[in-house]
């Protein structure tokens, strides 16, 4: 327990100085304003435009805002988020590798399992952390212009998607066991969610897919309800500890 | 006791052989120079000591006990020490020492006692600054004070001196001469003044098996002498002589070697004597280990 502590503390301290964890939390603050205030200036931008649109024979009416466009916006936003985050971490195990740091530790006498539980705890708690950071904002924001009871299942929704943000993260987790290189590993994050979506076009099979976690629009407007997901959640669930579990093996048989 | 020992090693990378068939058994309190030419399969056969590097064929015993590859319980008996070490650049040495304790499970107190008095040893007790601005040198030495934290039974350093100018190397030599007495030290090197200055006891690697092995004694007794050099007087000596023995061959104006039979320079000898040729110095050659690796590694 005291080197997964030893290494975990080291993890943490890696990740406040060399920046990573500021760039984090600036990351989510400035997505989580920004849901809120691209709803509040959509009005004014449209005023802006009206008289080019006016021109060009659109006619633009009075546009309502409420706690529903920047929660539309929370979940368009979010992705990018996610897409920042796998690229600022995407060599939290090949820069090791490479540069033969963990070839020290190891011959310290610890088990490499521990190297996979202290960066995958890593990740897992700073997607966390983040990803709430920016929804406390997003939240408070629309409590204070709009009404939050307006969009259905909100925390529901909200947790589906943190649920496939940890689904990714595990994936990092594994490619990172597999391969040598963090080119490698984005590209094979990126492949695979593509295939998950490719599948998805597949309505029957989109109910099983992480993809699925998703899809909140239906959820929030109260078109859908809370069961049809379950089989999605307990798939990507078993699939986050898959991941985990595999990548364990690989990195215990892996030539450093 | 042998603190190592190494059975019958072989690997392949794809269709090249590194080693083939390497047999090696390192005494305890020793310091073993692990000789040989650059990509002989020094660096692949401490890997695989360290359980890095997965063995096609071959036993390993550290401290008696068996090396796996991947999960290497033995290397709890091992320092290691890479030819060039990389740490956590972001840390000052006495937090990266501090990681490796508790990484090992050792109790805070002895971390701290033990990591200062090593930086002490290697010279960095008072260097504050984070790793990132340190030279090579001073990353080999905090390498050093790195590997001996746990008191290892096998300190093992790959190339601990070829990257470093004179007095760095002077330095690193120093420190592993003076853990002699806590620890058994396996090095590897290609620079023979080194092996020559410190070790205790040395082997040549060459073609994938150990070619030689030995105190530093029995392997300059392994070739009982170089020749000799006979220096004349004067140069016209020096031609008779060449005109006489064909063998022999000239070094200076005056000075010619001879390699040969004992019976041969003992002609010679009498060929001198008989025909009067002054003679300003006749010297043994002493083999020196440089002449035993160049042999062993043709």
């Amino acid at each position: 327990m005291k080197p997964l502590l030893a290494f975990m503390k080291k993890e943490y301290s890696e990740a406040a100085r060399t920046g990573k964890i500021t760039i984090l939390i600036l990351l989510f603050v400035l997505f989580g304003i920004m849901n809120p205030a691209i709803a509040k200036l959509t009005p004014w931008m449209m005023e802006m435009l009206s008289d080019v649109m006016t021109e060009s024979g659109l006619l633009v009416t009075t546009v309502q805002v409420d706690a529903m466009t920047s929660w539309t916006q929370f979940f368009k936003n979010i992705p990018m988020a996610l897409i920042a985050f796998v690229l600022i971490f995407s060599d939290i195990f090949t820069k090791e590798y490479k540069s033969g740091t963990l070839l020290l530790v190891l011959t310290k006498g610890l088990s490499r399992y521990k190297v996979v539980l202290a960066k995958a705890l890593l990740l897992l708690s700073l997607w966390t952390f983040g990803y709430w950071l920016c929804f406390t904002i997003t939240y408070s924001y629309n409590a204070y212009f709009w009404d939050n009871g307006i969009a259905n299942n909100l925390f529901f929704s909200v947790a589906i998607w943190w649920l496939f943000g940890i689904w990714v993260i595990c994936l990092i987790v594994l490619f990172s066991s597999l391969l040598q290189n963090n080119t490698g590993v984005t590209l094979c994050i990126g492949g695979t969610v593509l295939l998950a979506y490719l599948l998805s076009i597949i309505p029957k099979v989109k109910v099983y897919l992480p993809m699925m976690l998703m899809d909140t629009n239906s959820l929030l407007i109260g078109t859908e309800k809370t069961n049809a997901y379950i089989k999605a959640i307990v798939i990507t669930t078993a699939l986050c500890i898959v991941c985990v579990a595999v990548s364990i093996p690989v990195i215990n048989k892996k030539q450093l | 006791m042998n603190v190592l020992a190494i059975q019958n090693l072989k690997k392949n990378f794809g269709s090249k052989e590194v080693l083939c068939g390497l047999d090696l058994s390192v005494p305890e309190h020793s310091i073993f120079g692990f000789i040989g030419k650059n990509g002989a399969g020094k660096t692949t056969t401490m890997k695989a000591i360290l359980g890095f590097l997965k063995s096609d064929s071959g036993e390993i015993y550290v401290m008696g006990e068996k090396v796996y590859f991947g999960q290497t319980s033995t290397n709890r008996y091992i320092g290691y020490l890479p030819d060039v070490p990389e740490f956590y650049s972001y840390m000052t040495p006495l937090e990266y020492l501090n990681l490796c304790g508790e990484v090992s499970g050792m109790n805070k107190s002895d971390i701290a006692m033990k990591s200062n008095e090593l930086l002490d040893l290697v010279g960095l007790g008072h260097e504050h600054h984070r790793i990132k601005g340190f030279s090579r040198g001073m990353k080999q030495r905090l390498g050093i004070a790195q590997t001996l934290l746990n008191c290892p039974k096998l300190l093992i350093c790959d190339e601990p001196t070829s990257a470093l100018d004179p007095a760095g190397r002077k330095e690193i030599l120093d420190i592993l001469l003076a853990v002699k007495e806590q620890t058994t030290v396996l090095f590897s090197t290609h620079i023979l003044s080194d092996v020559e200055r410190i070790c205790t006891e040395a082997a040549f690697l060459s073609d994938g098996k150990i070619a030689m092995q030995g105190t530093i004694a029995e392997l300059r007794n392994k070739r009982s002498s170089d020749g000799f050099i006979i220096e004349t007087v004067q140069k016209e000596a020096a031609d008779t002589l060449i005109k006489a023995f064909g063998e022999l061959q000239r070094t200076e104006q005056n000075a010619i070697v001879f390699h040969g039979s004992e019976e041969r320079f003992f002609a010679i000898m009498q060929y001198v004597a008989e025909n009067r040729i002054p003679v300003q110095r006749i010297e043994q050659i002493e083999p020196t280990l440089e002449s035993l690796f160049l042999e062993v590694t043709k």
